[in-house]
């Protein structure tokens, strides 16, 4: 790139948008590495505690989820020291803090319907889980993920009100399966 | 009467830089180099004119060992830079 090379307004203003397009899908691009993180343990952490649990009838087995954020937040950590020169733009800061704020109930919610007040977990989270996505894809203008996060929302609450024990943590494998294929369209797109 | 180019943004280096930091909170000088393929001499004396016009700030510091410079643009380079687009779309809409 030139310092000094003449522009006409036409170039000028496309080299502003190719510019602004690079930046915006190389921070979406570090994005969705998280998407796929967070989607993979999703699914492999609700898939063993749901055959743990299937198969021993022990319901203890969901302490488990415990060991997702213990290994989850570390990884996170790492890709994020391997982003360390990535920017953040305002939508990737919105993305990390809608997701952040749905950890924070979900755990906190978890840990409170364990220890303290029994409640119907596996309904909340899905909704606030479905709303997280909803939001993902109003942020990034895909309609995709927000018809997918709507359907798993709204359909993920009527299977936890239909659907009792181990068979509901299937709703959260099909939550993990959405995060992940959610991460590899943002990596795909934003190519 | 059109409105005159602002010559410091009117330059393809200095512009693509302020395209970049116009869209983040702030940018390492490697991000700066990568996106816009400059030579590291290049960037930082455009990255010096556009510092000395007062629409970036440069932080330099450390990021563990290693040295981390992090450029920011200022609210008068946001306006410099709204101003420089608006002036960019009548020169184009005059010319349809």
């Amino acid at each position: 790139m030139e310092q000094n090379k003449e522009m006409t307004a036409q170039e000028s203003l496309q080299l502003i948008s190719n510019t602004f397009n690079n930046s915006r899908k190389e921070i979406l691009r570090g994005s969705a590495k998280y998407f796929m993180l967070w989607g993979a343990l999703l699914t492999v952490t609700s898939l063993v505690v749901y055959l743990l649990w299937h198969f021993t009838t022990k319901p203890q087995w969901n302490f488990l989820w415990f060991a997702m954020p213990a290994i989850g937040y570390p990884l996170a950590a790492l890709i994020g020291k391997h982003n360390k020169a990535i920017p953040q733009s305002e939508v990737s800061k919105m993305l990390s803090g809608v997701w952040s704020v749905f950890g924070a109930f979900a755990i906190t919610l978890s840990a409170i319907a364990i220890f303290l007040v029994p409640m119907r977990v596996s309904l909340i989270i899905v909704i606030m889980m479905g709303l997280a996505e909803c939001m993902s894809g109003v942020l990034l203008k895909n309609w995709p993920f927000i018809i997918g996060g709507f359907l798993l929302g709204v359909g993920g609450a009527v299977f936890a009100m239909l659907v009792m024990g181990d068979a509901q943590l299937l709703i959260f494998t099909l939550g993990g399966v959405l995060l992940l294929v959610t991460g590899c369209i943002m990596k795909l797109q934003y190519k | 009467m059109f409105p005159k180019l602002d010559p410091l943004l009117h330059s393809e280096l200095r512009l693509a830089v302020m395209s970049i930091l116009a869209g983040v909170d702030e940018a390492d000088f490697t991000y700066l180099k990568k996106q816009t393929g400059a030579t590291s001499g290049n960037l930082s004396v455009q990255i010096d004119k556009l510092t000395a016009a007062g629409y970036i700030t440069v932080e330099k510091g450390f990021k563990g060992k290693m040295p981390r410079t992090t450029c920011k643009i200022t609210p008068a380079g946001q306006e410099a830079f709204s101003k420089y687009v608006e002036a960019l779309k009548e020169y184009l809409s005059a010319g349809k």
